[in-house]
């Protein structure tokens, strides 16, 4: 991995000065809508052009979808590409493109950047991340999935869970265990690995809203080559970080509509049933109100005071709100449906084209659309548990914000082998 | 735009912050309540000749220096920072928000302007009654006969007027034959009667004010009523974030107790209980700065400020309440006793929930406001 550290994410453009390298992108971005006007080009050959005029990912070097600019240029392209009616590659291919491309880049060789980011932009490739296992949630640095090197490969073995989009993804982010004679941040080597290879089965995982959105992923000897290896060995948790650190930049993203997102999903039900109005109820709707347009407020606040610095701990006051609210807000919609709420629209396999979470209800009474709240309700348990548990946020804050002390912990230091789990 | 904070946003907070903390730190303001002695002249003097805050909120045709709200919303949050109670609330916004108002129509009020930008004056506002209320719209205090020099003669009962037994001018809203009028009474003319009230909060004073025939004088001829709206308003979110500046420093402070405070021989903040109930309140704090300063960055007069506004107070002060809550909590016994400030700000809070229509009221109006069409409740 001799090229790991030689090829960085930014600055290795044309030698000119950031204003021009905007200016250039700009046109770049100009030219490729007027080439390929977005309404009237397949998805693909859109995307291909996006790719070749590098406004995949403006910062990468030329010829891996980049043109040295600086990051900040993305979002002006972006307009540009979006506003002419152009797809939103995060959420063409989300692991790929917000958190694959740049680990790739960052820490794989180059000729492994060039095999695998022009097709994970134009979504010939999908891409999954194999972190969280059923042993290694909250306390992702302890899992147990295990990679061993055998001549110039690696061999894993283990079980991975909650994976997204695992039954679709040619490539996966993997985090395996190399050394189980470590402590346990410091055991953990990055991969990427052939989904379609030997040894990798994926299965659907049901869960409580009788749909399956995420996957087990079993490995049983499954065989990823050293040059698919990203950093050094044993230096996984700290590539695992940047690459996380890279998702919260992708998603990004503009200011906020009030009364949008769960809030507006509950205002929704609230105007199409007056006949369920009662003065308990309006008083819970307009505390929810009140309480979600402050923490929408607040992203607002976050995103224009951040710039265009890295986040910090209050980045995860987003995420503890939103999910809180998230729940409530639909235990709220329950209760304002009253015994309609006691019916659930189906257990069959998930229409296909529902892809949004706001269809599908029974309708109400004018046969007017209504919102699957039944499905809401349950899908939003899920909230304070994925992406960092409502604990484990309370703890970020509490010790990176607030400045406490961190609990007694009794596995520092100590080799992962010796850690109990379970 | 939105939160985009200026070097001279943040130079004013710096400035307000040192003369605070060391002219009225909230040992100050526990010790002039201890007194009976509610309005520190020399402070009030100090802000006026060093900083300007007076002059702040006042348009510069009035001789003030026609800041911005959000200049005005970081003072007072540095000010909730040290429960100030002195006259700031009660004459720098409330008076000279009823003040702007009347200005146009009325030459007294922009003359009384300019005495408030220049520290010269103290004015007081008085509007609720028997109710406590903000109900400018049920007001029954009288003001009689207004000659063609707008004489009147005031008679009624104001209660909860802040900083009501001390200030040097009364804006009265009341009632006369033409519908309810701002009127000008001087604290100390005949018929007058002011009395300290026994408050539940300690470190804002306010008053029952009684007028029997009392001389006083109508300013101009505006609906009393839409100008009491229109303050409340802005009055609103500016005392969103004085609740945001005492929410911080009730959560500073009890960050400070749990990181210092051992038992089992570990800090009590690296225990999860207090760890996490301590992480809430910081989400709370910036959920409420989010809240008021957004409403403080709205254009005065606009729809979004009225909106802002009600999101405001409906969200900030629940919030510095809980906070407050949480902190005696946290501080365990210690918490509960006198010499110890939780109290303090818990009273605070308890109060603040009170003024300008209580925050009940506000989330009516606030969906009122946002959904019209989500009126209809039997």
């Amino acid at each position: 991995m001799s090229t790991a550290t030689t090829t960085s994410s930014t600055g290795t453009g044309t030698g000119s000065d950031p204003g021009a390298r905007r200016a250039r992108a700009l046109d770049a971005a100009r030219a490729v809508v007027a080439s390929h006007p977005p309404t009237s080009t397949p998805r693909r050959a859109f995307l291909e052009a996006c790719f070749d005029a590098g406004l995949a990912w403006v910062h990468f070097p030329e010829g891996l979808g980049g043109l040295g600019a600086e990051p900040g240029v993305q979002a002006a392209v972006d307009e540009i590409l979006q506003g002419a009616g152009g797809p939103i590659p995060f959420w063409l291919n989300p692991m790929g493109y917000g958190m694959a491309a740049p680990t790739v880049l960052d820490h794989g060789s180059a000729e492994l950047s060039e095999r695998l980011l022009r097709p994970l932009y134009v979504c010939d490739e999908l891409w999954c991340q194999l972190f969280s296992e059923p042993g290694a949630g909250s306390d992702l640095a302890g899992l147990a999935t295990r990679a061993e090197k055998v001549g110039d490969e690696w061999v894993v073995s283990g079980q991975k869970v909650w994976t997204s989009s695992a039954h679709l993804a040619r490539w996966a982010l993997l985090l395996a265990r190399t050394d189980p004679d470590q402590p346990k941040h410091r055991g953990l080597t990055y991969f990427v690995l052939d989904m379609h290879g030997p040894g990798v089965e994926v299965r659907p995982l049901r869960q409580m809203t009788g749909e399956a959105e995420f996957n087990e992923v079993h490995l049983t000897e499954a065989r990823i080559p050293d040059s698919h290896r990203l950093g050094e060995v044993g230096e996984g948790w700290r590539v695992a970080m940047t690459t996380l650190m890279n998702e919260r930049s992708a998603i990004g993203g503009g200011s906020s509509v009030r009364g949008s997102g769960s809030i507006g999903s509950a205002l929704r039900l609230w105007r199409s049933r007056p006949d369920l109005h009662t003065p308990e109820l309006r008083a819970r709707l307009v505390e929810l109100f009140a309480r979600a347009d402050a923490a929408r407020l607040t992203g607002d606040r976050f995103r224009i005071e951040q710039g265009d610095r890295p986040a910090g701990a209050e980045g995860s006051i987003g995420k503890l709100t939103g999910a809180e609210l998230n729940q409530e807000v639909y235990e709220f919609c329950l209760d304002v449906l009253g015994p309609d709420a006691a019916l659930y629209s189906g257990y069959g396999p998930p229409d296909e084209t529902d892809e949004t979470d706001e269809t599908g209800g029974p309708g109400g009474p004018g046969g007017e659309p209504v919102e699957d709240y039944g499905r809401l309700f349950l899908r939003s348990r899920a909230n304070t548990i994925e992406g960092g548990t409502s604990e484990v946020l309370r703890n970020i804050l509490g010790e990176r914000l607030l400045g406490l002390p961190g609990d007694v912990r009794v596995d520092t230091g100590k080799p992962w082998r010796e850690v109990p789990r379970g | 735009m939105e939160f985009t904070w200026t070097s001279e946003h943040r130079d004013l907070r710096v400035a307000v912050r040192r003369l605070m903390t060391t002219r009225a730190p909230v040992d100050r303001a526990r010790a002039l309540a201890a007194d009976g002695v509610r309005h520190d002249t020399e402070l009030w003097a100090t802000m006026a000749e060093q900083l300007g805050l007076q002059a702040l909120d006042v348009p510069e045709e009035h001789g003030g220096v026609g800041g911005s709200l959000v200049d005005v919303a970081v003072v007072l949050e540095e000010m909730g920072a040290v429960l100030h109670g002195g006259p700031f609330l009660s004459t720098a916004v409330l008076a000279v928000e009823v003040l702007r108002e009347l200005a146009p129509v009325a030459d007294a009020a922009g003359d009384l302007l300019g005495r408030i930008a220049e520290g010269g004056a103290t004015v007081a506002v008085a509007l609720a009654e028997d109710g406590r209320a903000w109900s400018p719209g049920t007001v029954r205090t009288t003001a009689t006969g207004p000659t063609s020099d707008g004489a009147v003669r005031l008679t009624g009962t104001k209660q909860l007027v802040l900083d009501g037994a001390d200030a040097d001018l009364l804006l009265v809203l009341a009632r006369t034959d033409a519908g309810a009028r701002w009127c000008l009474v001087d604290g100390t003319a005949d018929g007058v009667t002011r009395e300290r009230q026994e408050g539940l909060d300690l470190t804002r004073p306010s008053a029952t004010v009684r007028l029997a025939d009392a001389p006083g004088q109508v300013l101009g001829d505006l609906d009393g009523v839409a100008v009491a709206d229109r303050v409340r308003s802005v009055a609103s979110v500016l005392l969103a974030a004085e609740q945001v500046g005492a929410a911080a420093e009730v959560v500073r402070r009890t960050a400070e107790h749990a990181t210092t405070r051992r038992q089992f021989g570990r800090p009590v903040g690296s225990f999860q209980g207090v760890k996490h109930r301590l992480a809430d309140m910081a989400v709370r704090v910036e959920m409420a700065r989010s809240a008021a300063y957004w409403a403080a960055f709205q254009e005065r007069g606009s729809a979004d400020l009225e909106l802002g506004a009600l999101v405001a107070r409906s969200y900030c002060s629940d919030a510095l309440l809980q906070t407050a809550k949480d902190c005696i909590q946290l501080h365990g016994g210690i918490g509960f006793t006198w010499e110890h400030d939780a109290h303090l700000f818990l009273r605070r809070a308890r109060l603040d929930a009170t003024l300008l229509g209580d925050t009940r009221h506000a989330r009516e109006r606030l969906l009122a406001h946002t959904h019209p069409d989500l009126q209809g409740v039997s």
